[in-house]
């Protein structure tokens, strides 16, 4: 009797245990997840303007050289003809010829859209921003806005897009950790103070959090900074925002 | 744009009768001609152009992309199929561009959108959606992904010709060629040379519910 009692005592201990831990699990769970990509280019910064003396003919003609050959065209040798560094286009008679271009036959493109189940709890709203950015620091108010909503308590986070905790490869911008992100956001709805974007993947850091019921859309001010090292080219920033939902 | 032509420089020897006409002799010369041919460039466009062609990412939309009834290889249209808003997809060998020219110092290619992305059935209001930040481009490779960098299409300033520019783009009223922001291939050298690309699909999640079409008009002009 007594053992079956410490039996029974021992199974409903980890019945309890068990519970909790599945309570644990079943608290958060990723609801949607979305990303925005930044496309942009970094434009090398003005060159200083000079002037240089242009440098001397190399075989000046002397005046009288000219005088004579005016004066009598077949002195000398056995002439030469030569176009030497003059070329003529064909046909000639200083006619000037097109560039020659093609067009092919054009590629069609099509897809069909269809609504995106997860728009009621998580969209991104890409905004106008500049394609080309100089040297040094640039402040994007309002880059995008995000939205976000959900039937119980929610957080949303970010991390850069193929970002991972070590040895990961990715570069300019968000570069991957250890390295800091030249990359920064902020949301002005709620503090002026930038964060560089986490670029460890997963978990990422908190974007906002929301209560119940409670939908929200802010906008998210970016701020890009690139050191004099970078070389002037086309760049990219993926980030992707995931919603995390706390189940009944 | 008019322009000179690059030359191609040969040496021709010729017996020459010098006309001295004091002397009534004549004697032998050299005569060297620097000459220019007039160059060609032919290109073609091959849609879906190797296997594995079609649409893949959609990461996070719940669905998996499939190519499109349009889609077949080797020619016919950049089917991405349904697609979900608010995700990214790219599409696997989309067009290769193939050219042929003799002109030595090579081509540039260009490659704009005749329009914006044209919305049907049903028909969006407004009927249009920019095709900038929506279709993009890159050249092709094993490792692209829907988030590789990649470059907008822009909606020409020429004029598209035929229904939705499905005869190209005139650009006489707009400079006489494409702007240099839509180049796609600088090549420096001629012959006989191919280059692939893939397309990329960045769909804002405000796009409407439609069916969007769109012709990517490709300029081929030598150096």
């Amino acid at each position: 009797m007594r053992r079956t009692n410490l039996l029974a005592f021992v199974a409903l201990g980890v019945l309890a245990a068990l519970t909790v831990v599945s309570q644990a699990d079943a608290l958060q769970a990723q609801k949607a997840l979305k990303f925005y990509s930044f496309a942009f280019t970094v434009t090398p910064s003005p060159s200083p303007v000079g002037f240089a003396k242009p440098a001397a003919p190399a075989n000046p003609v002397v005046p009288t050289q000219v005088a004579q050959l005016v004066a009598d065209p077949f002195v000398g040798p056995a002439q030469v003809a030569s176009a030497d560094a003059l070329s003529w286009d064909v046909a000639p008679g200083a006619t000037m010829i097109a560039q020659s271009s093609v067009q092919p036959t054009p590629v069609p493109v099509q897809f069909v859209t269809k609504s995106d189940p997860n728009a009621a709890f998580l969209q991104i709203f890409p905004q106008a921003v500049p394609p080309a950015f100089p040297y040094g620091t640039t402040v994007i108010p309002c880059a995008f806005k995000v939205f976000t909503f959900y039937t119980n308590t929610y957080k949303l986070v970010d991390w850069g897009q193929g970002t991972v905790s070590s040895g990961g490869t990715m570069t300019f911008p968000v570069e991957n950790y250890p390295t800091a992100s030249y990359l920064s956001w902020a949301v002005p709805d709620f503090s002026t103070t930038t964060h560089t974007y986490s670029n460890s993947g997963a978990p990422g850091e908190t974007t906002w959090a929301g209560n119940a019921h409670q939908s929200q859309t802010h906008c998210i001010d970016l701020t890009l900074n690139v050191p004099a090292s970078q070389p002037a080219g086309a760049y990219q920033a993926t980030i992707q925002y995931t919603l995390y939902v706390t189940l009944p | 744009m008019i322009r000179r032509l690059a030359p191609t420089a040969a040496i021709l020897f010729l017996v020459v009768a010098v006309p001295f006409v004091a002397s009534g002799q004549s004697t032998n010369g050299s005569a060297k001609l620097t000459y220019k041919v007039l160059p060609t460039v032919k290109a073609q466009v091959v849609p879906n152009y190797a296997s594995g062609y079609g649409p893949q990412g959609g990461l996070g939309s719940g669905a998996t992309p499939t190519p499109g009834p349009n889609a077949v290889a080797n020619g016919g249209t950049v089917d991405f199929g349904n697609v979900v808003a608010g995700y990214q997809y790219l599409y696997k060998y989309a067009a290769q561009v193939n050219v042929q020219t003799n002109d030595s110092a090579g081509f540039v290619v260009y490659a704009e959108g005749a329009t914006d992305l044209n919305g049907s059935n049903p028909v969006p209001s407004p009927a249009t959606y920019p095709i900038l930040s929506t279709l993009f481009w890159l050249t092709s490779s094993s490792s692209n992904t829907a988030f590789s960098p990649a470059t907008s299409f822009n909606k020409t300033g020429g004029t598209a010709l035929g229904v939705n520019g499905s005869n190209g783009i005139d650009y006489s009223g707009s400079g006489g060629t494409p702007p240099a922001a839509s180049t796609v291939w600088n090549s420096a050298t001629g012959g006989n040379i191919s280059q692939g690309f893939d397309y990329q699909l960045r769909l804002s999640g405000s796009i409407p519910i439609s069916q969007f079409n769109v012709y990517i008009v490709y300029t081929v002009i030598g150096n």
